[in-house]
């Protein structure tokens, strides 16, 4: 029976070539609009970091002004003071793997002095960081404990900074030079690229991780400064020592807890280090602390921009149109064609055949609806793309993916079977023969 | 009243040409009931189009009230079908999206009457045919016959001077084509001109002068007909 | 005309028209929406930043070598590009307005913790600033070259003086009428700082944030390593200073590199990215949808009228005229396009209010309203007309054809 419904179908399809165009135009257009946008908010809302995303938690502790709420109510700030970061760190011991970070950035100078020297972003953390945020590595590994503990002078690259530097070839043991300070090279980074940069979305979720990673003992020995957001509420004196015991806000802090236990654990070592930060006269608020796990602190940061969530609403909404358009112009298709329906009823069709058959039309319909939706999704990433000309990253977030392009179908055709609904309840409702009698 | 000079109708398509009529002529006096009968494809429905000005003609020349129609524009052409013509169809051609008052309304809408005179006529009308009950009723909800009826209350509510009817009693049995052959009869009786086309000799028997048409010409008709055509008036 | 008859007939076809209608109520909703954004994104475009910004340009230095004496290094620099023919002024500062980074303090109106503040973007630069940004002095007078003080990195010491900009000064002193120069406000909750200049407009760094209008210049110039560079030149001369500076600056000392070369229209057009593609994406998807509803409409009416073939020719055959045949249609597309607008008004309002709601946008104007009701009247009437001239023609012969 499907055959012969496909077969009517398409000759139903074929014979009102406009009808039918205009609604799989509706439905394409429709659905490219929706999945250009969704395609968008797919990938700022992925997930990162799929393994570990449960067991990595972010943690906040409310460190700020007695008589200003940090961003209004119940807000804690988002990153961490360096004496907080440091205490935190030493309350954990080696019971926690606890990892904090700030970004920075350093002059690099090329050895043979040929080249100019340029800057690169770093990111100042402890040997943790690669084993708990899972970074591939190329050639070498991490620094260990033991440096982080003596400073020494050590640097991880990234793939691409590997590259420019020592034509992608294995450098573990050379040195490079920044600012003057050299640096041995340990390890080489596989390319790596999280989407959206989650281990520190404060500042800016939407770019390419650091070039170079340094051990956050050895920045701060040096002064190296934050090149991300840095918050102060409490005025404090002059010098780099001042503003390391200072109330600013600078570093981002993630702990690795797998079992709900450990969460707990951590939880009561938190509290435990803020009730004793309070004796020494700290922490004036009332004590809040917060863990959230990654996807989490993605929701609560808003890393998918409402500009984002505004243009998907708009682009349902859209579609609903262009489904109301669908149901109309289907309604018209049957509504013209109930002599055709009431004979075929009269020659002995039940509804539930007729039911099918149009069913089957409409699916018909919703498939090409889905190509030419996929079609235009890639257009219109591809105009998005070029929207954004000036932003590097953009071509990240318009990359259409094999989920895409299946919910792109499967939504059409559920589109076009929702839009044939009320009109194939009409086909089927019309009565056998009635129309024939006249005329 | 209706005057017809050698008027011809050809109908041309690509490759064929059909002559509908040919050098038609026929003069209607006011007050007649007229029949016009003759097999079909004889040019009985191409003769109605034109004397009810629904098509143009090819040649020829058409007055109707004394005044020359070949030449009137669309506007006017449908002010005269308004204003003068009443139309009785076969198939009724009530329109199912209205009501029976909506649906006699039609024409006087057209004609810009102001609506206490509309709704006047209109009753007045349904009220002749004996239908001024199913006003709110749609034609799905009447019989056969009372489709019929209500759309010679439409043909009358704009006093027509002039009646066309298509095969009116057609799709209609014999004791309701009786009725509305009746009715046709009293129209006829208070001074309306009425031209009834038909295929039914005995149908056409009941007007006061029939004419035959054969070959989109006015024929003597045959002898049958001749014979019950003088009968009629013996 | 007869309204009566139509507005019956629509009601025997129910779902066709409630479908058109529901379909320009949502058209109508999504639309006057995307406007009010549109009109906010660019009313905030619209927002002058203070500076001369066509004959502007920026670029950073950052030094790398340890122990270089920064203050010679600026001095120098500043006066080499100043130098460079085409230049008007220069100046060393820590941002500038449309950047997106910088700094911000509180300011009080008495010293002492727990004090409501008002937050001002703090531009740490010299007596040049008002020639090289372009600004206009309403009140006061610009620095004196006595008053710029150098800060080293880490103090905390804080200039006795600053120019605010109007803002700032207004949402301060709320309550002041004439005067601002000459007033007293604090710093880190205790050091004073007097207004000694006020400037008409000056932009903070950050478009998004809701003080951008408040801002001050402080006379302190910091020798940190790293060094952003604000340039004004002659009209139409940016363009050839730009790499004669660049160069100069680059072979001028090999211990620092150069980066960061913008001009003010590309600051100003990244800052604005956002929401110049917001603007476009949704123009692009009204556009679109209006088409859609426009098309939707054609096709109805098309099949109305190849549904009502023979319902135009009997009232063609009883006298209609080819014009009331496409009035017809005209005022039945109204009639749906009146329900669809009345639904339609309601659910953008209610659309916005949630919009303002959840994303803080401004409440949309309310004449876009009426606007939008005659655009979608007119985009129905326009889509009604093809299908209606092609029903004035259906042929009133038809009547006395049976089939």
């Amino acid at each position: 029976m499907l055959r012969y419904y496909l077969k009517l179908g398409m000759l139903s399809i074929r014979a009102n070539p406009a009808l039918s165009a205009l609604m799989v135009a509706a439905i394409g257009i429709g659905i490219g609009a929706c999945m250009t946008i969704m395609t968008i908010q797919h990938v700022m809302s992925g997930n990162p970091i799929p393994g570990k995303s449960d067991s990595l938690y972010y943690v906040q502790i409310d460190s700020w002004d007695p008589n200003n709420e940090y961003n209004g109510p119940n807000e804690l700030p988002e990153q961490l003071t360096y004496l907080d970061a440091t205490g935190i760190d030493a309350a954990a011991g080696d019971e926690f793997r606890v990892v904090w970070s700030y970004k920075s950035s350093r002059i690099l100078q090329p050895g043979d002095g040929a080249d100019l020297p340029f800057e690169v972003r770093t990111r100042a953390t402890s040997f943790r960081f690669f084993s708990m945020f899972a970074l591939p590595f190329r050639y070498g590994a991490s620094w260990d404990a033991a440096a982080d503990r003596n400073r020494e002078q050590v640097v991880v690259l990234s793939s691409a900074l590997n590259e420019r530097l020592f034509g992608g070839g294995n450098p573990v043991g050379e040195s490079v030079t920044m600012n003057g300070d050299v640096y041995r090279v340990v390890g080489v980074l596989e390319p790596w690229l999280p989407v959206p940069k989650f281990y520190d979305v404060t500042n800016n979720p939407y770019e390419e991780p650091e070039e170079a990673y340094l051990p956050v003992t050895v920045a701060v020995a040096a002064e190296h400064d934050s090149a991300g957001n840095t918050n102060c509420w409490k005025p404090f004196p002059g010098g780099y020592e001042a503003f390391l015991n200072s109330e600013c806000i600078w570093f981002q802090m993630w702990a690795e807890l797998p079992t709900a236990a450990d969460k707990s654990r951590f939880e009561q070592l938190l509290a435990a280090y803020v009730e004793e930060q309070k004796t020494l006269g700290r922490f004036p608020r009332e004590m809040h602390n917060e863990l959230s796990d990654v996807m989490e602190w993605m929701q609560d940061n808003e890393v998918v921009d409402d500009d984002v969530s505004v243009l998907l609403g708009l682009a349902f909404l859209f579609l609903v149109v262009c489904l109301l358009n669908t149901i109309g112009l289907l309604l018209a298709k049957v509504m013209r064609r109930t002599k055709d329906i009431s004979l075929r009823r009269a020659l002995g069709a039940s509804k539930q055949t007729l039911f099918a058959q149009y069913v089957v039309e409409a699916g018909l319909i919703g498939i090409g609806g889905g190509v030419l939706g996929i079609a235009l999704t890639w257009l219109g990433l591809r105009g998005i793309e070029n929207l954004f000309a000036g932003y590097d990253f953009v071509e990240r977030l318009v990359t259409m993916d094999w989920v895409m392009v299946l919910l792109a179908v499967g939504l059409a055709v559920v589109s076009a079977l929702a839009a044939a609904l009320y009109p194939t309840w009409r086909a089927a409702n019309v009565t056998p023969a009635s129309q024939l009698r006249i005329q | 009243m209706l005057k017809m000079t050698k008027v011809s109708k050809i109908y041309r398509t690509d490759t064929v040409e059909t002559h509908a009529l040919r050098e038609f002529s026929l003069e209607v006096q006011e007050g007649e009931f007229v029949s016009v009968t003759g097999p079909s494809g004889s040019g009985k429905t191409t003769f109605l189009n034109i004397a009810g000005l629904l098509e143009e003609l090819t040649s020829g020349t058409y007055e109707l009230d004394g005044r020359d129609i070949s030449a009137l524009s669309d506007r006017e052409r449908s002010k005269v079908r308004n204003e003068k013509i009443g139309f009785i169809f076969q198939s009724f051609n009530l329109i199912p999206e209205l009501n029976i008052f909506d649906n006699v309304d039609v024409p006087l809408r057209y004609r810009g009457f102001a609506a206490p005179d509309r709704r006047k006529r209109i009753e007045n009308s349904l009220e002749m045919v004996g239908l001024a009950s199913r006003m709110e009723h749609y034609p799905a909800q009447l019989s056969g016959g009372q489709q019929q009826r209500v759309a010679i209350a439409r043909a009358l509510a704009g006093e027509p001077r002039f009646l066309l009817a298509d095969e009116p009693t057609g799709n209609l049995d014999t004791e309701m084509a009786t009725n509305v052959l009746d009715l046709l009869d009293e129209i006829n009786g208070n001074g309306t001109t009425i031209i009834m086309v038909t295929h039914e000799l005995t149908l056409a028997d009941r007007a006061k002068r029939n004419i035959f048409v054969r070959d989109g010409r006015v024929s003597d008709g045959p002898p049958e007909f001749r014979l019950a055509a003088a009968g009629g008036q013996g | 005309m007869e309204l009566g008859p139509i507005w019956r007939s629509l009601s025997k076809n129910k779902a066709g028209f409630l479908l058109i209608a529901l379909q320009i109520a949502v058209t109508m909703a999504i639309m006057i929406n995307a406007v009010a954004i549109m009109q906010e994104r660019a009313r905030d475009m619209g927002r002058p930043s203070g500076l001369d910004e066509p004959n502007i340009f920026a670029l950073s230095s950052t030094a790398f070598v340890p122990g270089m004496n920064m203050r010679a290094l600026i001095d120098e620099d500043l006066e080499l590009i100043r130098r460079t023919p085409g230049v008007i002024d220069a100046i060393a500062t820590n941002s500038f307005p449309l950047r997106q980074g910088g700094s911000s303090r509180g300011f009080q109106t008495e010293p002492g913790t727990g004090k409501d503040d008002v937050g001002a973007a703090v531009y740490f630069t010299d007596e040049h600033a008002i020639e090289t940004f372009g600004l206009m002095l309403v009140e006061g007078s610009n620095f004196a070259p006595n008053e710029v003080t150098w800060t080293e990195e880490g103090s905390d010491a804080w200039a006795g003086t600053v120019i605010v900009s109007r803002a700032f000064a207004e949402a301060l002193f709320p309550d002041e009428e004439g005067s601002y120069v000459g007033k007293t406000m604090y710093v880190d909750q205790a050091k004073p700082v007097q207004i000694t200049g006020v400037v008409e407009t000056l932009q903070a760094p950050w478009k998004g944030w809701d003080g951008v209008e408040r801002a001050m210049l402080v006379p302190q110039r910091r020798d940190f390593n790293f060094q952003r560079y604000v340039v004004r030149t002659e009209p139409g001369m940016r363009d050839v200073v730009m790499p004669q500076v660049e160069e100069a600056l680059a072979q001028s000392n090999r211990n620092r590199i150069i980066q960061s070369m913008r001009t003010m229209d590309e600051v100003r057009y990244m800052a604005y990215l956002g929401d110049s593609a917001m603007i476009k994406m949704l123009a692009f998807i009204v556009t679109l949808l209006l088409v859609i509803t426009g098309l939707g409409i054609v096709g109805l009416a098309s099949f109305n009228v190849s549904r009502r073939t023979r319902q135009i020719g009997i009232r063609r055959a009883l006298g209609a005229t080819k014009t009331q045949v496409v009035r017809y249609f005209q005022v039945e597309n109204f009639l749906v396009s009146a329900l669809g607008i009345g639904v339609g008004a309601v659910l953008a309002v209610a659309l916005n209010m949630l919009m303002v709601n959840a994303f803080s946008m401004a409440p949309m104007a309310w004449y876009i309203v009426p606007i939008a009701m005659v655009v979608l009247w007119s985009v129905g009437q326009a889509a009604v007309i093809g299908p209606a001239r092609r029903a004035s023609r259906i042929s009133p012969a038809i009547a006395t054809r049976s089939g």
